[in-house]
């Protein structure tokens, strides 16, 4: 197990530097210079302050600065709009509340897609199980984009139970709306993901055994059923994640709720590159961690797999 | 006589005679795909939005720049849709015909998915097929490094790429191209795999085809089907990438619009009371991806009858 955690980690490492050396040199692609303004500066004024951020040292020099500093303090430098702001504290800013909200609907979509899915299973060509299999229709093609000014239309405009968007330090009435919107799509996919596999492992060999054998029903599913199960839904956790990230944009500019991806938004707007390498470090950072994660619990819950 | 003119006969009218019509496997795959009422209401529906992107401008009154000055400013209660004036799906909160933001929208939208799908069919069949047939240590190494590709948060990437070199439809297509080609790879190599030790590829090696040609003549054809059912699934896919960048407003640019873009301008103004506005373009968006599901899904079923 532990080789094959380090086997994992020695492809997490190369992967993360590799998005950090591409951001970096996107961001030196990119023509004009961070105090390029429609006034020119005076030159002398901006060699010095060319030289506060390092900038007239060359470019290997600058790279190697620029990944020592995240590396060893976690700092991804100032940025180049806010002069007083570092990208540090713009995320951290934001960052807590992606997370609230993000993890809501990761728990939700989870719990949600595999109950919906193990049932739709069970009772399969029931009521239930054409009602699944509509959601996760459906859902497909209403993605976070669409979800959210339709939630805002009927709850907001129409019924007046919610606000339409703010945060105010995370009341419920905030929450609710960004995690239905950011969680509709991935619960449907996980129960039809789960729903797809419980019904071929109930077809299996060891099931009828353990049927065969006069398990209860109930005892054949939850022991014998769910498990291998599971692996499929695993493995769609992954991808999950990161699509999960990316639609967190959406509900933060949608219903203002100020997490990271306005931050982001804002930054591309802006032009202020600094803050949009740092958000997307750390995005990059987030996800190659949570997929080892996910191939480490894959590794354990499926013994075929050997290390 | 030593040719016996009655069997010569015979034997003429069989070689005359037409050939008893074999059943190909394309033949099987069509008729099962025309038994499939969702996969056909899906078709239809493609051909649908189909023409109307294509010649829905000759059906337009007004044009997509052309401002209503007899709206503005009062869209809420003039710019809705109506034959009358000639919005038949209202105006836009500057008093543009919707209609033909509409059909300039599906266009652009349509042609970000088939563009960024035909891409990902190139690239990502010669890379899969490649690295399939060559194996080994180039494998791995080809392999790897779409893994590490995959691992990287592309959305984010692809918007530091469009802000960085400028937000135009062309870089739009070169960075959905970038990363549309991964998961294709990765379908077309195990394919690849399979095939690889088949007897007419062992036959061609034999007769000392260089290994290109065979990828190109013997391999590549032989995965036509699934890279048509993946081709089929990934252009909705590629038009909802395309749609959310223009919903954050950092795809495609004004005067041009996009589904995302005109559903993110409707999602704006819902509180105006100009429903109209997101349920025109979302309608479109919602039944073209609909269609390209179903279809692709009657596409896997039809090639492929035992995984039912």
């Amino acid at each position: 197990m532990l080789s094959y955690i380090a086997k994992r980690l020695a492809i997490a490492v190369p992967t993360l530097l590799l998005l950090i050396i591409i951001s970096f040199l996107l961001m030196h692609a990119a023509p004009g210079g961070p105090f390029t303004q429609e006034r020119a500066l005076p030159p002398q004024v901006l060699a010095n302050l060319e030289a506060k951020y390092g900038l007239d040292q060359p470019l290997w020099r600058q790279m190697a600065t620029y990944v020592w500093g995240i590396v060893s303090d976690f700092d991804f430098g100032p940025s180049f709009i806010y002069k007083d702001r570092t990208v540090n504290e713009i995320i951290a800013q934001g960052f807590p509340v992606t997370l609230t909200y993000g993890s809501l609907s990761f728990v939700l979509a989870v719990a949600v897609g595999v109950t919906l899915g193990v049932f739709a299973a069970i009772w399969h060509n029931s009521w239930l199980d054409y009602l699944a299999v509509g959601i996760s229709i459906g859902a497909q093609v209403l993605p976070n984009f669409v979800m959210a000014p339709i939630l805002v239309l009927v709850f907001t405009l129409w019924l007046r139970w919610l606000p339409g968007g703010g945060w105010e330090g995370g009341a419920w009435q905030y929450i609710v709306m960004p995690v239905i919107a950011l969680s509709t799509s991935f619960m449907a996919s996980i129960a039809r993901i789960t729903r797809s596999s419980m019904l071929e492992v109930l077809n299996s060999n060891h099931i009828r055994t353990a049927r065969a054998k006069g398990l209860p029903e109930r005892k054949v599913i939850l022991r014998h059923a769910l498990k291998p199960a599971m692996l499929p839904v695993i493995s769609y956790l992954g991808p999950a994640f990161v699509t999960m990230i990316t639609g967190s944009v959406v509900v933060d500019i949608y219903f203002s709720t100020g997490g990271i991806g306005k931050s982001f938004v804002d930054s591309a707007l802006n032009r202020d590159y600094a803050v949009m390498m740092g958000v997307t470090i750390l995005v990059g950072a987030l996800t190659i961690l949570f997929n080892l994660v996910v191939d480490i619990l894959y590794a354990w819950i499926d013994p075929k797999i050997r290390y | 006589m030593v040719i016996d003119a009655t069997k010569m006969k015979s034997l003429g009218d069989r070689l005359a005679a037409e050939e008893v019509r074999g059943r190909s496997p394309w033949a099987d795959a069509r008729k099962r795909f025309f038994r499939n009422k969702a996969a056909v209401a899906g078709l239809v529906l493609l051909i649908l939005v189909g023409l109307f992107a294509l010649f829905g401008n000759s059906l337009a009154a007004w044009s997509n720049e052309e401002l209503d000055f007899t709206v503005m400013g009062q869209v809420a209660e003039l710019g809705g849709p109506s034959f009358a004036s000639g919005h038949y799906f209202g105006t836009d909160d500057l008093g543009r015909d919707l209609f033909a933001r509409t059909v300039q929208g599906t266009r652009i939208s349509l042609m970000v998915g088939i563009v960024g799908s035909a891409i990902a069919v190139v690239a990502g069949t010669l890379y899969g097929a490649t690295a399939g047939y060559v194996g080994g240590r180039i494998d791995n190494v080809m392999m790897r490094t779409v893994d590490i590709l995959m691992s990287i948060p592309y959305m984010f990437v692809l918007i530091l790429l469009l802000v960085i070199f400028g937000r135009s439809i062309a870089m739009l297509f070169v960075g959905i191209g970038l990363i549309s080609w991964l998961d294709m790879s990765r379908i077309v190599r195990g394919q690849t795999l399979s095939l690889k030790h088949k007897e007419f590829i062992e036959a061609a090696q034999a007769t000392g085809v260089p290994t290109f040609t065979i990828i190109r003549r013997h391999i590549v054809p032989n995965l036509l089907g699934v890279v048509a059912v993946y081709a089929t699934l990934l252009v909705p896919l590629m038009i909802l990438t395309e749609s959310f960048i223009s919903f954050l407003g950092l795809g495609v640019q004004e005067p041009l619009t996009s589904w995302g873009a005109l559903i993110s301008e409707g999602a704006g103004t819902i509180s105006y009371g100009t429903l109209w506005q997101l349920a025109f373009p979302l309608f479109f968006f919602i039944i073209t991806l609909f269609a390209f599901f179903f279809v692709g899904d009657g596409l896997r079923d039809a090639l492929d009858p035992k995984d039912r």
